[in-house]
């Protein structure tokens, strides 16, 4: 439960705190430097951040599970997320993700995501956050082997 | 076709670096702006004509004065919140010339007298905010930011985290204030944002990244590009089933058709076109029929019902079904509702799930009555203009494409 940020951490946090005019702001900076450092956002982690910007653990909370991004349970697998709005769709994004689910299961997550502006790469997804456009099942093979 | 007055640079190599900036021009627009007042900088974007370039379009100068005459501390905030479905021109911008963003902000902040700005981009675009970082950290060692500059200024980029409602411009305060990202209900009379009680003038990306050329070649100069109420250009971005797609920079007022079949390479493996949805997910779709005279403007795109909204067009096939079409979308409404309005909300959700029952051609005649009647509840009741935009959507789609909707009635 404890949870303390790294001294690395420490210092980015002094520094982004004269970045602002209030603590508050520090909020999303502060919830992601957690999620680097941690895979997740555990609830000591948020607690951490409650003292640091001084606003009450259950506004952290709340502001951490508004945004999609930001993961509340330590990710057992690597991710990958497919991208399914109309672009993607249009150019093949269901059988990307078909062909993850039956291939790749096991080692990945494989979650379906909104469009992530790569419409002119459609199809695409992400591995580990990293962007890959103009997949073809024959490239995903390739790079998750 | 291809007029390049913000893409100018994109194709030269390593044009994300500040040597290869300043070999290409970067910076050199700060020249003019030290010499005029910033009163005349905010005459000469209000002369220009320039809007906004997120989807609304709202003029630059108008936004510009507002905040200029509030005296005291004020801020700058950049909207790099990309998330419009068919959208991805920003990202260019930030990737592969982010210092003209840098020259942007310089010239906006010194004109509304603002010495601190934050761009917010979307939490997904690591790679390319790494990059803006770079370039950022370059132009503080050049002296062009910071307190050594000649007009002493704080850039800071503040990441999102996956909320598309975040691109509306007071739900990204909201965010920024460290809240979830709900927009605020809207002012009765013109009025600048805020952030921490302090004004604010939010722009797009791309606006700012227009004003380089502004300052540097004058009002005129931007004029000579586009049509009379929507001078200039737009990073204008193709995709779905087209040979080429992509990001063009085109001059206002050139036609949609030119676009799609001279710089979009024309539809995918020699099919017919069936629609297009001109300017993002929430600009309500087209039918291949009537856009044989669009031009892509403000004001045509707005006569002919839709909206030119972020100038990203998703081109359809003759292929495509309109009920899947719009159960991607009515997903994708559902998916970001933020759900701080109810008729929000409820209707996103409802509206998807009816969608379900025409996909499994299980739908009734009342259902398509009731999708209406949602559609409806959702259009003019709500904080913010996310649910009038899916309400468009609906209804675009049961205009032109309504006989697909009845065949899926059992």
């Amino acid at each position: 439960m404890n949870f303390l940020f790294s001294e690395e951490n420490k210092l980015k946090i002094q520094k982004l705190a004269k970045s602002y005019p209030e603590k508050k702001s520090l909020i999303l900076p502060l919830l992601w430097l957690a999620q680097k450092q941690e895979s997740y956002i555990s609830e000591g982690a948020m607690r951490s951040i409650s003292n640091i910007t001084d606003m009450p653990y259950m506004h952290i909370y709340s502001v951490a599970t508004f945004y999609t991004m930001f993961r509340l349970e330590k990710p057992k697998k690597r991710t990958i997320e497919v991208c399914r709005t109309l672009s993607c769709e249009l150019n093949g994004s269901e059988d990307i993700k078909a062909y993850l689910d039956s291939n790749y299961s096991d080692e990945y997550e494989i979650i379906e995501v909104e469009c992530m502006g790569a419409c002119s790469g459609a199809p695409m997804c992400t591995i580990d956050g990293k962007y890959m456009e103009n997949i073809t099942k024959e490239d995903l093979k390739e790079v998750l082997k | 076709m291809i007029t390049k007055l913000v893409s100018k640079n994109f194709e030269i190599k390593d044009s994300f670096k500040i040597d290869v900036a300043l070999e290409n021009g970067r910076y050199s627009c700060l020249d003019a702006l030290f010499k005029k007042k910033p009163q005349e900088i905010i005459d000469i974007v209000a002369e220009s004509g320039l809007r906004g370039k997120g989807g609304g379009g709202a003029l630059a100068g108008g936004k510009w004065q507002l905040a200029s005459d509030h005296k005291g501390i004020k801020y700058l905030v950049v909207n790099a919140d990309e998330s419009e479905p068919g959208t991805f021109k920003d990202r260019r911008i930030l990737s592969l010339d982010p210092h003209l963003l840098i020259e942007g902000i310089i010239a906006t902040c010194y004109a509304i007298g603002s010495h601190n700005s934050y761009i917010y981009v979307r939490g997904e675009y690591e790679e390319f905010s790494d990059v803006l970082q770079d370039a950022i950290d370059e132009a503080y060692e050049k002296k062009y930011l910071g307190n050594g500059a000649k007009y002493p200024m704080e850039v800071v980029v503040h990441r999102g985290a996956g909320a598309y409602i975040c691109g509306e411009k007071s739900a990204l305060l909201e965010s920024l204030e460290g809240n979830r990202g709900h927009p605020r209900l809207k002012p009765h009379k013109p009025s600048p944002e805020f952030y921490f009680g302090e004004p604010t003038l939010v722009n797009n990306v791309e606006t700012i990244a227009s004003v380089p050329y502004i300052v540097e070649n004058g009002s005129d100069a931007y004029r000579q590009y586009g049509t009379e109420k929507s001078p200039g250009t737009l990073l204008f971005a193709i995709s779905g089933n087209v040979n080429r797609p992509g990001v063009y920079e085109v001059a206002f007022g050139t036609p949609m058709l030119d676009y799609i079949n001279e710089l979009g390479g024309g539809v995918k493996n020699g099919k017919k076109l069936k629609a297009v949805i001109p300017g993002g997910a929430s600009t309500p779709v087209l039918p291949a029929s009537i856009i044989k005279d669009v031009k892509l403007d403000y004001e045509n795109l707005k006569d002919m019902g839709s909206a030119l909204g972020t100038g990203g067009m998703i081109v359809m096939d003759e292929d495509v079904s309109m009920v899947k079409a719009l159960k991607n979308l009515l997903r994708f409404y559902h998916h970001e509702s933020c759900g701080q309005c109810t008729p929000c909300r409820e209707g996103t959700a409802w509206s998807d799930k009816i969608l379900d029952k025409f996909i499994s051609k299980e739908a009734t005649k009342k259902d398509l009555e009731i999708l209406r009647s949602v559609s409806q509840s959702m259009n003019g009741k709500t904080i913010c203009v996310f649910a009038p935009a899916a309400s468009g959507v609906i209804d675009g789609f049961l205009e032109h494409f309504e006989h697909e909707f009845l065949e899926c009635i059992r």
